[in-house]
């Protein structure tokens, strides 16, 4: 192996900013700089790059096949979808025939193996090819910040529909409405309705800085910054300057830590070694943060404004009971299902406090 | 994963029409990982695909073709994300969506792209296309298109072979007559 292609696998044991690169080692013992000691550092023996030329497929299987031996899941979705990475394409399918079974240059070859060599180490392939797709949108990706996960993709649905709806925010309207995202790490949701609707304005919050700093990031790659604002603030701790930022918005959207702490521990290496914990753990029961983005949701949405989150399959319930006793103000509207058909969506209204209801009714 | 439909299961897979809650079924648990089939009842609206003239892409030019419309009822999707509780609990890209049509029993599967909501907006599309071959066969406009495509594409290559041709031996021509003896200027 060459100096280039010299990559470091770094078991992230411990939650540190994960700017630094990766390296390998190889059969040499480099040892590492001060800057690493506080990393445990696992040395791997990556495969060494073929004398001989290859195709594209040949290198697909090659990987397919190394990434089954040393236990990677998913061993041929992630061999294919960094070659075609490397290759300029987002899918194997996309290639032309010619392309897959021509030479690969040798720069294209080291490219493969390094990015492959990455993913030995269980990093997720968003990582490793640092990007990827979300409905409609290409976004960076970088860790530890939250890689979006697709059935986030339908709660972008539900809020568009539900906007749709709503006089003034489609293409030529005057009313601008603004919808507010807690926890938006890499910009998926804020950006993804920023693009579909031309006159939304939107505020995010992260309490984590890595994450502030890539949504900023997608929104200049995407053009949509003039139309969002990043904050980096924690809805726990900055709940009374989070109220004070936002006037009264027409959406809450949040895709908020929502795992049982009991379950953090089991999570398959790819999210437990890479991925922001804060980004995961909602405490005991999952429920932390949620309640309280719905104990601070009546003040900072408007009459008749919603919230739409996405939690735990077994949440629903458990948020109906606790809203209709702690929030007077929040009404549950509904819940609704991901596309594997688990519980995934609740929706829910700013009414008017009960007390105030019954007296309406007399 | 297979996905074959258990008939115990079937029977009980609830194909409601407008019900805001949909529900599912899960197989024997000895399976390894959690295959749902999930009724598509109350899919949000965006994913339905229009009911008059759609516009089909082929070879470059865009035709309207009135294709079938979809009845969500009908539909059964299916998405594999393991077993456990799913959404931030697991990262996979495995991202194909598989559409099943109930009354024809036709399948489309479908990971043209990274995103799982694309995916199955396009599987649906697929799914239109070839219910309009299943119910017309030859008189479908989508088989009508592509043969009126090939069709072009053969032209093409046939004037093009015919040029080729004519080059060939006007440049025979002018070679012979370039032979030295010849007086031409």
């Amino acid at each position: 192996m060459n100096n280039d292609a010299e990559t470091v696998f770094v078991l992230n044991m411990w939650r540190r900013s994960l700017s630094t690169r990766y390296r390998c080692f190889g059969r040499r013992s480099v040892g590492p700089k001060g800057v690493w000691s506080s990393h445990a550092v696992r040395t791997c023996s990556s495969p060494v790059l073929p004398a001989g030329r290859i195709t594209a497929l040949e290198a697909v299987d090659f990987w397919r096949r190394h990434f089954e031996e040393r236990g990677v899941m998913e061993p041929d979705q992630s061999s294919q979808h960094i070659i075609a990475h490397v290759l300029g394409a987002k899918t194997i399918e996309s290639l032309e025939r010619e392309r897959l079974t021509e030479f690969l240059s040798q720069e294209t070859a080291e490219q493969v193996w390094k990015l492959c060599t990455r993913r030995l180490s269980r990093m997720p392939v968003q990582y490793v090819i640092e990007e990827w797709d979300f409905r409609d949108l290409t976004l960076k990706m970088r860790p530890p910040v939250f890689i979006p996960r697709p059935e986030t993709e339908e709660l972008v649905e539900l809020v568009l529909t539900d906007l749709l709806m709503k006089p003034g925010t489609g293409v030529g309207a005057d009313t601008q409405h603004t919808c507010l995202e807690v926890g938006c790490g890499s910009g998926a949701i804020s950006l993804s309705l920023l693009k579909s609707l031309p006159q939304l304005k939107a505020v995010a919050l992260d309490q984590s800085q890595d994450a502030v700093d890539l949504t900023t990031e997608n929104a200049l790659r995407l053009r949509l910054q003039d139309r969002l604002q990043v904050h980096h603030l924690d809805i726990m701790k900055d709940a009374e300057t989070v109220l004070s930022l936002c006037r009264p918005v027409l959406v809450l959207v949040s895709n908020p830590p929502y795992l049982f702490s009991e379950d953090m521990a089991s999570l398959e290496p790819e999210i437990f070694r890479f991925e922001d914990h804060a980004a995961l753990d909602g405490g005991e029961d999952g429920l932390r943060v949620i309640k309280q983005i719905l104990v601070l949701a009546p003040q900072i949405l408007s009459d008749h404004g919603r919230v739409y989150m996405e939690v735990d399959p077994r949440h629903p319930p458990l948020i109906r009971q606790w809203v209709e006793v702690n929030v007077g103000e929040l009404q549950y509207v509904e819940t609704r299902h991901d596309i594997t058909g688990r519980p995934r969506f609740c929706i829910l209204q700013k009414a008017k406090a009960k007390r105030d209801h019954k007296l309406d009714l007399d | 994963v297979g996905g074959e439909l258990n008939p115990a299961v079937a029977a009980s897979v609830q194909r409601t029409g407008k019900s805001k809650e949909q529900t599912y079924e899960e197989f024997s648990p000895s399976r390894s990982s959690r295959v749902l089939w999930r009724a598509s009842p109350g899919v949000p609206p965006l994913l339905r695909p229009p009911a008059g003239p759609t516009c089909v892409v082929t070879a470059g030019k865009k035709d309207l073709i009135d294709l079938p419309a979809l009845v969500e009822d009908e539909l059964e999707e299916q998405f594999v994300r393991g077993s456990g509780p799913g959404g931030q609990a697991t990262n996979k890209t495995s991202n194909c969506v598989v559409l099943k049509h109930i009354p024809t029993g036709i399948v489309v599967k479908c990971h043209q792209t990274r995103s799982v909501d694309i995916n199955r907006k396009r599987a649906r599309d697929i799914m239109r296309e070839k219910l309009d071959v299943a119910y017309k066969g030859e008189l479908s406009d989508v088989l009508v298109k592509k043969k009126e495509s090939m069709q072009r594409k053969q032209e093409k290559r046939r004037k093009a072979n015919e040029n080729l041709e004519r080059k060939r031996q006007f440049k025979e021509a002018l070679a012979a007559d370039s032979k030295p003896g010849n007086d031409t200027v």
